[in-house]
């Protein structure tokens, strides 16, 4: 099954993710973004690699998830770099703790402006997946 | 929202009732001639627009302009005023790209004079502009010049020998908040923007030379030194990463904090909090930080398009001058008269111009008599407009109007659409040169993605909140 599914809007991007745990879902959230800042990115073993460690509490999975991708695109303007691996110590409703790998690349093709929360529902489906729209400001 | 929906109070403007929806606070305006009307129903931008009307004290009206499409929270295009102190300050109600902004340079030569030039002078400027994404410019600031900038805003540039001195007082606030405070400014907005001053970045950003292709108001022409036929220049650039780092940050707080203040909303992006609480002031402090560095921004390109200009042109040629620079994300603090007095208000205005009349104190002398020059730009390879400013704008619509055409489309549609080579080919014939740092860019900006700017023009003029100075055809434009 399909976990990123680019929707119609008028001036920015519409996104719907899917995964079978949070986990997949902030994974599939995460590669969305660093699918439009730089599609079809490789790595490349010449390159810097950066690694970051993000832990925060927000008030409920929905806004975790916003704010997780919020510091992940951060991390990619201040860094230059894609991020392309997530580890999770721990990831619940409301609390992440995760270790980000990026490698730094020569400028990206879209200017994502910001992860926005409208829209946003992070939430299980009749499928028994986890899933939400998200919308980004570009 | 259906046509049916809307209540036509003349011919220029439709209400719908503050009736429509329970949690309403005031009615909501949508400026358009009914010609236009079927492009703003064909996205969600009214029912975003009635979900501004909800916020916590605001006044009169939730607007939107004839460029309005769907945003997300607020709708683009739209003015939303809220009583001060106590009424809400949003984010959302400035956009995540702060003081994103128009600036019109006026130069004294003339197209016909100089258009065997014009390939030259392209390449110049695409060389002289840094444009793209995630590439710094040709400036990097160390934490106490960022500070400085934060401060300061366009004087920051010409103190420091980028920009010129009689620029400052052609800009809106004179390129300067005072209640900036760049202690409220993250570590890492700062970061972002370090080496992004001078830079237009991408999307709808672009440096654009026009030549003025037709005259209406005789008078403010001769004001602001406008003949048919002179080569004149657009740049549209905001805050860069640091204005979307601002913005983020501080949304993220707001999401969090509204509810200790009993605020509940429809959308969480419209997150906001009373301007007089602490969260309010630090984030009007960070945001007047962020548009002092658009307006320092935008007058570094300027440096950069004055030098192209000189590499082309000679030596000899007089650097084209700054006619004005207005911001079009931006909350600022204005009065009004409401209810027979004078009362202070917040206008969140997100992608929309101001547009004052004759008479107010900050404008030059030269055309103080006349108005606000409100610059207008259309989509590349279709006409750009000078406007100016009303006493009318002030008692419709707090002293606002449009900021562009507006767009119809996607940029999915657009690039499945649109031949990008192939339109950059045509553009050439029709004699306008378009250098982009990618087809995807040319095809996501092409001219029928958006609205027909001489209808969303046509609006504002007709509604008499701005009228038509003179209208801007390209020969030039450069994008990230």
């Amino acid at each position: 099954m399909k976990n990123i599914e680019i929707l119609p809007h008028t001036a920015d991007i519409r996104i719907k993710v899917e995964g079978t745990s949070l986990e997949e879902l902030f994974r599939a959230g995460a590669s969305a973004i660093a699918g439009i800042l730089s599609p079809g990115f490789q790595r490349d073993s010449g390159e810097t690699e950066v690694i970051h460690d993000i832990d925060f509490n927000s008030a409920n999975a929905t806004s975790l998830f916003v704010d997780f991708l919020s510091e992940v695109l951060t991390l990619s303007y201040v860094e230059k770099s894609i991020f392309y691996r997530l580890e999770f110590r721990e990831l619940t409703e409301r609390s992440v703790s995760a270790t980000v790998h990026g490698q730094v690349v020569n400028g990206f093709d879209e200017d994502i402006k910001a992860v926005t929360y409208h829209e946003a529902d992070v939430r299980l489906n009749e499928s028994g997946r986890w899933e939400t729209v998200f919308i980004i400001d570009i | 929202m259906k046509k049916s929906q809307l209540v036509p109070l003349d011919p220029y403007r439709w209400e719908i009732p503050r009736t429509f929806r329970k949690d309403m606070r005031v009615p909501a305006w949508v400026f358009a001639l009914e010609e236009v009307l079927d492009d703003v129903l064909a996205d969600r931008s009214l029912d975003q627009l009635v979900n501004v009307a909800t916020l916590p004290g605001i006044v009169k009206a939730s607007m939107v302009m004839p460029d309005v499409h769907e945003g997300y929270g607020f709708p683009i295009g739209g003015v939303a005023a809220t009583a001060y102190p106590h009424g809400v300050i949003s984010p959302g109600g400035i956009g995540y790209d702060i003081n994103c902004g128009v600036r019109l340079m006026v130069s004294d030569l003339r197209y016909e004079d100089v258009k065997d030039k014009m390939e030259a002078l392209s390449g110049e400027l695409f060389r002289q502009v840094p444009s793209g994404i995630g590439k710094g410019g040709q400036i990097v600031l160390s934490p106490k010049e960022m500070d400085a900038v934060l401060t300061g805003g366009a004087a920051w540039a010409v103190e420091n020998g980028k920009g010129f001195k009689e620029d400052l007082e052609h800009i809106e606030s004179h390129g300067c908040l005072t209640e900036a405070d760049p202690s409220m400014v993250s570590e890492r907005a700062k970061q972002r923007g370090r080496d992004q001053l001078g830079t237009i970045g991408a999307g709808n950003h672009f440096v654009e030379v026009d030549v003025v292709d037709e005259l209406f108001h005789t008078d403010a022409c001769e004001a602001f030194g406008l003949q048919k036929g002179q080569l004149v220049i657009l740049i549209h650039t905001g805050s860069r990463g640091l204005g979307h780092q601002v913005a983020t940050d501080y949304i993220r707080l707001m999401v969090n904090v509204m509810q200790n203040y009993g605020i509940q909303l429809p959308d969480r992006e419209l997150a906001c909090v009373p301007f007089n609480s602490g969260e309010g002031q630090s984030y009007f402090k960070a945001m007047c930080a962020a548009a002092n560095f658009a307006w320092c921004n935008r007058e570094v390109v300027s440096w950069e398009v004055r030098k192209a200009w000189k590499s082309v042109f000679g030596k000899g040629v007089t650097p084209p001058r700054l006619l004005y620079d207005v911001a079009h994300n931006i909350a600022k603090i204005e009065s009004y008269g409401m209810n027979g007095k004078e009362q202070k208000v917040i206008v969140h205005r997100k992608g929309a111009t101001r547009a004052y009349g004759p008479g107010y104190h900050e404008l030059p002398e030269a055309f103080r008599h006349i108005g606000q020059p409100v610059l207008i730009p259309g989509s590349m390879g279709t006409e750009s407009y000078v406007l100016v400013g009303t006493q009318k704008s002030r008692e419709l619509s707090f002293g606002s109007c449009c900021h562009g055409a507006g767009r119809r489309m996607s940029r999915r549609a657009a690039k499945r659409q649109v031949d990008a080579p192939g339109l950059q080919r045509k553009l050439r014939e029709r004699g306008i040169f378009l250098t982009a740092g990618s087809f995807k860019g040319i095809a996501e900006e092409a001219p029928i993605a958006y609205k027909n700017v001489n209808l969303v023009v046509e609006t504002v003029h007709r509604a008499g909140i701005a009228l038509k100075v003179a209208k801007l055809k390209p020969v030039s434009v450069i994008k990230g």
